[in-house]
């Protein structure tokens, strides 16, 4: 009966072809600006960290003085990250913080490109379970003692060693030269989790390098740097041992029997560190946070997006309040036909069924063509307004969610039509033509 | 095979209460040729909706092959309709942007037969009303003797037990008429029971039984040789 319905479907949009294109329109421009904010909603609050969401703990102390700021801050100091990952709790964690540098090679016709640097710990790449295409991390003992060793991405790879596997090369940052032992297979967090605080959709670095050569090479800062006194920090090596905040820290915890080991065992550090005179805010603690959690307190998904959704939606419902009435005409209008078929067999639910089957198959064509309005409108954000290409790359899902959103919403406006149409009584429009 | 006891049919509209039908009684036997007359606003059609189940009425008894028709559902007597019932209408009420076989097929698909048995009905029906040469055509391409022709073949399909036509010649020439009512004394002949309303008494004079309704209720006369009518029934006193 389904194919049945269908086809009489078919024939009766082919039929009005104006009508059924204003009703397509109609409700594919309310799908596409939907699905336009949906996605970017969606892109905007995608758990980048999957499975291991919840066993990946950003690491916060209040290591500012009285009076100072009022809340946690969302980076650590040198000193406090060098204390940590020094110490002797069996957990992995690792500090980081991005700087960068000029980038080159043993080939001299490659011109210099200038790159951001991320320097941490080889525990980074397992902690955020990076994918290698060729090599691995440097080994751990670089952590401690340090070596001019180097890990980069596939897409810088490309470039400066035409993707080959150029584990053993030498390539140079300012300068000084690098042993690659290791390249990522494209790895780029969205959003970039690990460090939302210096653009939480950007992509991620293209070179990464060992936290122990910080001291040596004194790698400046390139994110956001917060101080809450007044210090001169204009030398990296005066800086290292300053109150200023620079630093990401992450650790892993299997559960909450470790987070609650852990906690306890950064608060010892705090009150060792209170002797010397430091953390003296009577607020003074550690706070650790999972991924999800971590995303939401730093507003990473904004509160305006939900706004934006809701605002779309409610378009989409004038859009088909717009089809309700066309329906309810087209359908009216059939209602002679309609006897007909009641009389000779029909049930109120086949009628029903009927017109409900051609609403469906409108709000499908609607679905599909607001789905291309959605993609174009991304691109012309992407291009016009250059939003990340994280937030405007149409997420796959759309193609279910589209439909499926916009066949729903066309049935709901479509109740109303349907069962006016198949509650008339027939016996009025048999009488005469 | 029907019968109707005291139904009373009242249309109510925001001022008046038109009484359709007052106390209606009505008994047909299976195998009969019904012809209905009576003057315009009788209650005629009111009558055959009622016996089609189209419509509902305000009170009395109906039943129809023994089922009682008061309280049915709406799926019950759609499926009753579809399986026992064949409509014909002055207007045909061919369904336009259908070709005849698709028309013809229209019952059969809410039967639910398979396409093999829908095919088989619908050449079968097309060809015992003359039109199975034309099974792709659409109504508008045919005259009106023809589109009443597939309107027939379209109740046939089903193979109903009990056809009712409201008017099925008064759209027709007199030639084409002749036609008509000859195909349904055809089926009459092979078993179907049928209620024709008719406005040509010529026509009337045809069935087995004629029925006149007269505001809204039934005087029944039973045709004789020579033309002249003879009340049986005894609920009307006169009838001019
Ligand atoms: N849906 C309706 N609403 C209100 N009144 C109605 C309705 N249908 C019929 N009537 C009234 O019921 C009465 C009987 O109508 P009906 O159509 O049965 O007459 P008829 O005998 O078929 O007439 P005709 O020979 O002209 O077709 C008329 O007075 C008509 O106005
Ligand atoms: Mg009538």
């Amino acid at each position: 009966m389904f194919f049945y319905y269908l086809d009489l479907a078919c024939r009766s949009i082919k039929k009005t072809p104006f009508l059924s294109v204003l009703m397509v329109l109609a409700i594919s421009i309310g799908i596409g600006i939907t699905i336009t904010t949906l996605n970017i909603y969606k892109m905007a609050s995608v758990n980048p960290a999957g499975e291991r969401s919840d066993k990946l703990f950003a690491v916060q102390l209040w290591s500012q003085g009285e009076d100072s700021w009022d809340e946690f801050n969302p980076q650590i100091t040198y000193q406090d990250s060098f204390n940590l990952r020094r110490g002797d709790i069996p957990v992995r964690q690792t500090p980081m913080f991005r700087t960068g540098g000029a980038i080159q090679t043993d080939n001299p016709d490659l011109a210099p490109i200038l790159e951001g640097v991320r320097v941490t710990d080889s525990d980074f790449f397992s902690l955020f379970s990076v994918p290698f295409l060729y090599g691995q991390a440097w080994d751990k003992s670089v952590d401690q003692q340090a070596k001019y060793e180097v890990v980069i991405n596939a897409d810088l790879n490309q470039q400066l060693f035409g993707g080959e596997n150029s584990v053993g090369r030498t390539l140079y940052i300012n300068r000084k030269p690098y042993k690659v032992v290791g390249v990522v297979d494209h790895w780029s967090p969205k959003p970039k989790y690990y460090d939302v605080n210096n653009g939480a959709f950007n992509d991620s670095e293209q070179v990464f390098v060992p936290f122990s050569l910080t001291p040596i090479e004194e790698y400046q800062s390139w994110g956001n740097n917060q101080g809450w006194k007044h210090e001169d920090t204009r030398t990296v090596a005066a800086k290292i041992v300053s109150e200023q905040h620079w630093l990401q820290y992450w650790v892993e915890l299997k559960d909450q029997h470790d987070v609650e080991l852990y906690t306890a065992w950064v608060r010892s550090y705090i009150e060792q560190q209170q002797a010397p005179g430091r953390f003296n805010s009577p607020n003074a603690d550690v706070q650790i946070m999972d991924v999800a959690d971590w995303l939401i307190e730093n507003q990473v998904v904004a509160e305006d997006n939900k706004v934006l959704v809701g605002l779309s939606a409610l378009f989409l419902v004038v859009c088909l309040v717009n089809m309700l009435g066309l329906l309810l005409a087209k359908f009216l209008k059939r209602a002679p036909e309609v006897g007909v078929r009641r009389a000779i067999g029909a049930s109120r639910a086949q009628i029903f069924s009927q017109h409900m089957v051609e609403v469906g198959l409108i709000g499908f064509c609607g679905g599909i063509i607001g789905l291309l309005w959605a993609w174009g409108a991304l691109s012309l954000l992407a291009a016009k307004f250059e939003l990340e290409q994280a937030l405007t790359s149409l997420d796959m899902s759309m193609w279910l969610v589209a439909p499926t959103i916009a066949i729903s919403a066309a049935l709901v406006a479509g109740i109303y039509p349907a069962w006016r149409v198949c509650s008339t009584n027939p016996s009025i429009y048999l009488k005469s033509q | 095979m029907l019968s109707m006891k005291n139904i009373n049919k009242v249309f109510k509209t925001d001022l008046v209460e038109t009484h359709a039908l007052r106390d209606f009684n009505l008994e047909v036997k299976e195998g009969e040729f019904v012809a209905v007359t009576g003057p315009s606003g009788s209650g005629k059609t009111t009558f055959l909706n009622i016996a089609g189940l189209l419509e509902g009425f305000t009170n009395g008894d109906y039943f129809l092959d023994g089922v009682n028709i008061s309280n049915l559902s709406d799926n019950k007597s759609a499926a009753i309709r579809n399986e026992k019932i064949g409509f014909i209408f002055q207007g045909f009420n061919l369904i336009p942007d259908l070709n005849l076989a698709e028309n013809v097929e229209v019952p059969l698909r809410y039967r639910g037969f398979s396409r093999s048995e829908r095919d088989k009905r619908v050449k079968q029906a097309l060809e015992q009303v003359g039109l199975g040469a034309r099974m792709k055509h659409l109504p508008a391409q045919l005259s009106g003797g023809q589109q009443q022709r597939v309107a027939i073949a379209r109740a046939l399909a089903g193979e109903p037990r009990f056809l009712l036509a409201d008017e099925p010649t008064g759209n027709l020439d007199s030639m084409m008429a002749r036609q008509v009512m000859e195909l349904l004394e055809d089926i009459n002949k092979a078993g179907t029971t049928i209620i024709m309303v008719t406005h040509d008494p010529e026509l009337a004079r045809r069935a087995q039984r004629n029925i006149q309704i007269v505001d809204g209720q039934v005087c029944d006369f039973t045709m004789y040789q020579g033309g002249q009518p003879q009340l049986v029934s005894d609920n009307v006193q006169a009838v001019s």
